[in-house]
């Protein structure tokens, strides 16, 4: 709590302290890094940025960065929010994270996953407290100082430190830059933007509960046993999902408002447009359990959308076996109900019902397919399976 | 210890990968037995194959790297079995080829795998229609891709069939700016000769 007044002290002292005082938080504009070990990290994450801003895996929508600009800003307040540049990347994963410099990186992941504007704002006032926290910066001393087993083991867990513009996907939810006293810092200043900002407060305990309940139902999907660790190891860089989920939910229980986030209609406007490319990429990652489970979530919101049956039938009909290949048939069937019109539904459908064995009701859909789009660019392939 | 947990790291990975054969010449005229599979073909210009196997069904051809531009031999995938060797069979298996599979499934098989395995998260099939692979018949299609690894946006043209309950399939890829087109046409002369 001390580095939070402390910060918000200074970031009244405005700009002009900016040049004297090597306290400053570092979302000062204009703020320049003091030390040689600053210095370093910043040069290295200005690097990544440019990396970043120049990628193709950049979502370019100006609508939906201003919209979580927005969201950011309402959650950590305006004057702290000015210096920080958001960068939404399109990798299917659980993450979010913030450089040394004020780089903010979301994942798309992370959006679909998101159930609201008050989830969406605990992940992104957690990451920015990283930033007001120095942690980066403190991270790199203190494993730099140490000299025991246990530090030079962090170093090895922790070669990317720094990073933001990395896109090398690590397992779903792995935000292994910071270490867990660094990890519960940053989630109890988190708690304080979002309580401040009027968010219900029990946002961001769902979003561990929710992140956990999705890793133990992938876990089933492949075959394996749940396996959440209840307890953090010695070496855990993270305090565990479920002690997350405890410590926040405690807080919260302290503040006690409604639960209910005003501004959740808000949110899914602002991600509707992307939605079905999200979920096109969620299914694909061949991860039956936890995407069912995603799907489950997404519906208990929404009720189940064509779009979402849609990607749940295509869900079951990737997996494949033959019950899920007449499921598939029935979430089309059903997505279309609910007035799914994209014409793709048919091929896809006509193609679970061929591979049922289902062959005249399968040429029936897909000769719908075909109708509905003469010259689709897969139409002469679609063709030579009716004409088989 | 630094020094000591770097070289059992080393170890340990290295102790993961499967000793490589060492890359070939393959020279003009015809060639047998491609990805220890029926496939045969018949190139009229020089070709490299890699050493490195990506899986038990999977030989690779080049002629100035594979990052340039690179022939995927898959030599009947059987069902139950990836096209690739799993990465992270744990956390992030492959999808398997299953015996009910249509040849219109074969992009969205080869799709997938590229999602899980190697991070590409853009990819789109762009077209597909009939052809046919050693005398059977199956499908031609195109897509393009980016990987988070290198971000170069790559083309691709693939032939496959499924032939037996297998899944055979060749594919040529390369980056979508000048490479692509540069070696499309020798792509095309080998794909003539396969034959099974």
């Amino acid at each position: 709590m001390l580095p939070f007044l402390a910060a918000a002290l200074l970031a009244a002292a405005g700009p002009a302290a900016a040049q004297a005082d090597p306290s400053l938080p570092p979302f000062t504009l204009g703020y320049e890094p003091t030390s040689v070990d600053e210095r370093g990290l910043w040069m290295d994450a200005d690097e990544r940025e440019r990396r970043l801003r120049d990628s193709t895996l950049t979502v370019r929508d100006e609508a939906l960065n201003r919209y979580l600009k927005g969201v950011l800003c309402r959650t950590v307040g305006e004057e702290r929010c000015r210096g920080v540049r958001l960068y939404v990347v399109e990798v299917p994963a659980f993450n979010a994270n913030m450089a040394p410099n004020g780089t903010m990186v979301v994942w798309t992941g992370m959006l679909l996953r998101a159930r609201n504007e008050a989830e969406l704002a605990a992940v992104l006032g957690h990451e920015f407290a990283h930033f007001e926290l120095r942690h980066g910066l403190g991270g790199f001393k203190q494993r730099r100082n140490a000299s025991d087993v246990g530090a030079w083991l962090a170093v090895l867990g922790g070669l990317t430190n720094a990073g933001t513009g990395d896109l090398q996907l690590s397992l779903l939810g792995s935000v292994y830059q910071f270490n867990r006293e660094q990890e519960e810092a940053a989630d109890r200043l988190g708690f304080q933007y979002l309580a401040a900002a009027g968010y219900p407060s029990d946002a961001a305990t769902h979003v561990w509960q929710t992140l956990m309940a999705e890793q133990d139902a992938t876990a089933v999907g492949h075959g394996r046993k749940p396996k959440q660790r209840y307890a953090a190891g010695f070496f855990d860089t993270h305090p565990t999902s479920l002690k997350r989920a405890e410590y926040l939910a405690a807080e919260a229980g302290k503040i006690g408002d409604s639960g209910r986030d005003p501004r959740a209609a808000d949110y899914h406007a602002a991600i509707a447009g992307h939605l079905p490319q999200w979920l096109e990429a969620q299914v694909k990652l061949n991860d039956f359990g936890g995407t069912e489970y995603l799907l489950q979530q997404l519906a208990a919101d929404s009720g189940w959308t064509g779009e979402l049956l849609f990607a749940r039938a295509e869900l079951y009909r990737l997996r494949g076996n033959p019950r899920d290949l007449a499921a598939s048939v029935g979430f089309y069937r059903g997505a279309l109900s609910a007035g799914y019109s994209e014409a793709r539904l048919y091929r896809n459908m006509g193609m679970s019902l061929l591979r049922s064995g289902q062959t005249s009701e399968g040429h029936t859909a897909l000769n719908e397919y075909l109708r509905l789009i003469p010259d689709a660019s897969d139409a002469k392939a679609v063709r030579a399976l009716v004409e088989q | 210890m630094f020094k000591f947990t770097t070289l059992a790291l080393s170890v340990a990975t290295m102790a993961a990968v499967p000793a490589l054969a060492g890359n070939a010449l393959v020279s003009p005229g015809a060639h047998k037995g491609i990805a220890k599979s029926s496939l045969s073909a018949t190139p009229d210009g020089e070709w490299n194959r890699l050493g490195r196997r990506d899986g038990k069904f999977v030989e690779l051809w080049t002629k100035d790297g594979d990052s340039l531009n690179k022939v995927t031999f898959f030599g009947g995938v059987p069902a139950g079995e990836p096209l690739f060797r799993e990465a992270d069979k744990k956390n992030r298996p492959l999808p398997k080829v299953s015996g009910t599979m249509l040849m219109t499934d074969i992009p969205t098989l080869l799709e997938s795998s590229y999602r899980i395995q190697f991070n590409v998260n853009r990819i789109s099939i762009d077209d597909q229609e009939p052809a046919t692979l050693g005398g059977h018949p199956g499908l031609k299609f195109r897509y393009t891709f980016v990987s988070a690894d290198d971000e170069v946006e790559r083309k691709g043209e693939a032939i496959g069939a499924i032939v037996k309950d297998r899944v055979f399939l060749v594919s040529y890829e390369a980056p979508a700016i000048y490479f692509f087109e540069k070696d499309l046409p020798a792509f095309h002369q080998l794909a003539a000769t396969l034959k099974m």
